[in-house]
């Protein structure tokens, strides 16, 4: 890195403030529908999926589903899920993940560190959609089993970033003079180590809340975890697939919606990366 | 450390993975919910029957038996019979493998040139407009689910539009038959990998052409097309090569997606018929092929990057 200035006149040349406009739109369109949607559902104009019509029928804003209910309802109350699992599962893997990382790169038994990462590196070599189709499989159908098996895939990532952030504090001359100054063990590893790489593990949470989004939702449209007549922007896809000729907006709308928030995250993330030089990936 | 020394400590850890990967898979194929027997039954599942498919299938020996078994049968190429159509595994993957072999082959045939050739048009002019505009995309694209990218483009080219047909229903076992088919497919498949492809392809040249060796080609009065081709290139590859096996990940996974947005008959739509029938000993074979393929990948890759840049291939 370079320190603050350089980076700073390079940002503005290469157009920063638009992409990150931009990005901040496109993220506030799904984010905000599907936070406020379901507040949204009881107003008029919208059904609320009690009142089934024909499918695929033309009726109101954006037409019926593939049962006859209202499109607009279901996508203001689609997004939830899709946001609120991988929320939910990005916290989850970073509860578990980090202590694991921080655990490893504090020990000063190698067979330890050892004993926690390699098996993680294991599951690193399996392909996420396959372990994510195979855990599915083997649990009960429903939103936690969904957020726990996304939070397993992630786990290896955070945990590896972890522990290799932690790595050259954890063995550090600083850490030295604290073991000599009999600072207790909690001290050091949560008011040192943990203090020092937030910075880097804060950086690296968008990146995973994407991972946990693309996830979910390829999951969902794999029809893995969730009621095939879910309201849910990615079951909604796989369900209105067939009326596509018929009806595009049950499909297009929430399609797009994903697109907006995955391609929206993204652009915020790298934006808000750059912003801050003084973060290494 | 040399290449001899690399690759058999290399090979060591890509057999340990493969051991590992074929444990987790039968543990978890182990768990998956329904009595194999009960499921072959189907529509007679008296007791007695049921028994009797136990005796035949082991069922009734103890798990490690069989998974010992299973090795020992997969060394030789035996995958066993599937639980629904009776028939080898084998030849259920061999059967439907043409479809995924020749979109994943495809794919990379486009890629490589596309995602490398973009990523140096990028860097010809650091922070120039084009680097701007395909950068922008690059990260914008980067996780878009293949799924809603698949259904966006269907609905605009293949519905609105009427330009490529929206899914390959009626195509028969052979796409290449009508190549008009595989153009929406592709484009989903590439949208992600080429996106990391070539911004790698892009910091890795722009490193590589700042470097002493290439400022001294400079001064010996190498051209630029050379000092780009022969010098710069090789040492910005060596991460894209090992990117590009990472990708064999994506692709996998897009594949599935693909398959099922676009109904083409490969190994993902079997993965996904097999574990939704609970047919076992399909979904252990598609999984070790899987997994053995990443692992082969990966291993490859890694020695290619470290035959092009052993300095810092090496030091991971």
């Amino acid at each position: 890195m370079t320190g603050r200035a350089p980076m700073i006149s390079r940002a503005r040349r290469t157009g920063r403030v638009p992409r990150l406009v931009t990005g901040v739109v496109l993220l506030a369109v799904p984010l905000l529908l599907a936070l406020a949607g379901p507040a949204l559902v009881g107003l008029a104009l919208v059904g609320d999926g009690a009142d089934r019509t024909r499918p695929f029928d033309q009726a109101g804003l954006l037409g019926t589903d593939f049962v006859g209910r209202d499109v607009t309802g279901q996508i203001l109350l689609g997004g939830r899920s899709v946001v609120a699992v991988a929320a939910a599962a990005t916290a989850l893997a970073y509860l578990v993940g980090v202590p694991v990382g921080l655990f490893a790169a504090l020990t000063r038994r190698r067979w330890l560190d050892e004993l926690l990462m390699r098996p993680l590196d294991l599951l690193l070599a399996v392909p996420s959609l396959l372990l994510l189709i195979l855990l599915a499989a083997t649990a009960p159908r429903g939103p936690v089993t969904l957020v726990v098996i996304v939070a397993v895939i992630a786990l290896p990532e955070i945990a590896r970033i972890t522990r290799a952030a932690a790595l050259p504090l954890a063995h550090g001359p600083a850490m030295e003079a604290m073991r000599l100054y009999r600072e207790t063990w909690w001290r050091r590893a949560i008011g040192y180590v943990a203090r020092g790489i937030r910075r880097v593990l804060l950086a690296d949470a968008g990146i995973r809340f994407i991972g946990a989004v693309y996830l979910v939702a390829t999951a969902s449209f794999l029809g893995i975890g969730v009621a095939p007549d879910a309201a849910d922007w990615a079951v909604m896809v796989d369900r209105n697939r067939a009326g596509i000729f018929l009806q595009p907006w049950a499909v297009v709308v929430p399609a797009a919606l994903l697109v907006a928030l995955a391609v929206g995250v993204n652009l915020v993330t790298d934006q808000l990366l750059a912003a801050r030089p003084e973060v290494t990936k | 450390m040399s290449l001899t020394r690399y690759t058999v400590r290399r090979l060591l850890l890509g057999v340990g993975q493969v051991a590992g990967i074929t444990t987790i898979v039968f543990v978890l194929t182990e768990a998956l919910p329904g009595d194999a027997a009960v499921v072959i039954a189907g529509d007679q599942p008296d007791p007695e029957r049921i028994a009797l498919i136990r005796e035949q299938l082991d069922l009734d020996q103890p798990p490690w038996q069989r998974y010992l078994d299973w090795l020992a049968g997969l060394l030789h190429g035996d995958f066993g019979v599937s639980l629904i159509s009776q028939r080898p595994v084998l030849d259920l993957i061999v059967g439907s493998a043409a479809a995924t072999v020749l979109l994943a082959a495809a794919t990379l045939l486009v890629l490589v040139p596309l995602a490398i050739g973009l990523g140096m048009l990028a860097a010809r002019r650091e922070g120039g407009r084009l680097d701007r505009a395909i950068s922008a995309v690059a990260v914008g694209l980067y996780a878009v689910p293949e799924f809603a990218l698949a259904i966006l483009l269907v609905a605009v080219f293949g519905v609105r539009l009427g330009w490529f047909p929206p899914t390959a229903v009626g195509t028969g076992p052979n796409l290449l038959a009508q190549p008009a088919v595989l153009v929406l497919p592709l484009l989903v498949l590439l949208a992600r990998p080429i996106c990391s492809l070539s911004r790698l392809t892009r910091a890795g040249m722009v490193d590589a052409l700042r470097s002493e060796y290439v400022a001294h080609a400079r001064r010996l009065g190498l051209g630029a097309g050379r000092r780009w081709l022969a010098h710069a290139l090789p040492t910005a590859a060596a991460p894209v090569v090992q990117q590009l096996a990472r990708t064999t990940d994506w692709l996998l996974g897009g594949v599935i997606v693909v398959e099922a947005v676009f109904v083409i008959p490969g190994l993902g739509t079997a993965l996904v018929d097999a574990v939704a029938a609970r047919d076992v000993p399909t979904v252990q074979g598609l999984c070790v092929i899987v997994a053995v393929t990443t692992v082969v990948v990966n291993l490859a890759a890694d020695l290619v990057a470290f035959r092009l840049a052993p300095r810092t291939a090496g030091a991971r």
